[in-house]
């Protein structure tokens, strides 16, 4: 395995602890930080293989810049929202959540 | 050689750093414990982008990620948990059927990862500094560039009139 392909793996791995995250965890504060690991992971790899390619011509390091500021656009209302459900509901936990339950 | 050489050693504690505290996020049962996690992994994650060689990406981790983004989390926790909310058992059924698909997910992308044999060219690859970047950032990228800047302020709103609530004056 090449240098590439370790830095690929562990944004695999991360990527899928993050993923384990949002699909185990009831708490949506909690679900918005497993989110953000995934992201995470996603700008490691965009980052690794904009270095270790040729040509990419910086685009993989722009790309993750432009994850980051959405990343943070997306916590941002995702906080809100989770903070206007606690002032309603007076909980965080996602299964409280089940108005539209049939 | 591109994206810096690669030193196995310092690969190995950053990647067991970063992978460490990104299940302690997930499997800590208290939230705040969790955040201060999260916290560690991002400054990984830092690390690893200056491992890369990827300065301007690590130095702008740590100001938005480990700067902003943590203290927006953590005032969030403030707000709703430290009103002393119950804990929920951890093994719930949902984690039942999370774990095998996170682990079967992470085995697929690996065999993908291992057989499409990614092979990292280019002894020849400029290491892009700061001026490049922000050159080709200015130049090609600019739309996008102005249009992040509009999502933001879009976010902006829509989070402040989110989080006010009915009826409250701002």
């Amino acid at each position: 395995m090449s240098a590439l392909d370790w830095w690929l793996l562990l944004a695999v791995l991360l990527f899928c602890i993050g993923g384990f995250g949002v699909l185990a965890r009831r708490n949506t504060i909690l679900i918005i930080m497993s989110l953000e690991l995934m992201l995470n992971a996603v700008n490691i790899a965009l980052v690794a293989v904009s270095q270790f390619r040729v040509g990419s011509q910086g685009a993989g390091v722009l790309f993750a810049l432009f994850v980051i500021t959405l990343a943070a656009a997306e916590v941002t209302v995702g906080l809100a929202i989770v903070i206007a459900n606690y002032r309603n509901k007076r909980t965080v936990q996602a299964d409280r959540f089940d108005e539209m339950k049939g | 050689m591109p994206g810096g050489d690669f030193h196995p050693f310092f690969f190995v504690v950053i990647a067991a750093w970063i992978l460490v505290c990104g299940l302690g996020v997930v499997l800590f049962r208290k939230i705040v414990y969790s955040a201060v996690s999260m916290v560690f992994c991002f400054l990984g994650v830092a690390g690893a982008y200056a491992l890369l060689n990827a300065e301007l990406v690590a130095v702008i981790q740590i100001l938005v990620y480990v700067g902003a983004i943590s203290v927006v989390i953590l005032f969030a926790i403030m707000l709703t948990e430290a009103q002393g909310n119950e804990y929920k058992l951890f093994f719930n059924r949902q984690s039942i059927f999370a774990a095998p698909l996170a682990v079967a997910a992470a085995v697929i992308l690996t065999v993908f990862l291992v057989s499409a044999e990614v092979a990292d060219v280019g002894e020849t690859s400029v290491n892009l500094g700061l001026r490049q970047l922000s050159a080709i950032l200015f130049n090609r990228y600019v739309f996008p560039f102005e249009l992040v800047s509009l999502v933001l302020l879009a976010a902006m709103i829509g989070a402040i009139v989110l989080a006010r609530g009915e009826g409250e004056k701002p």
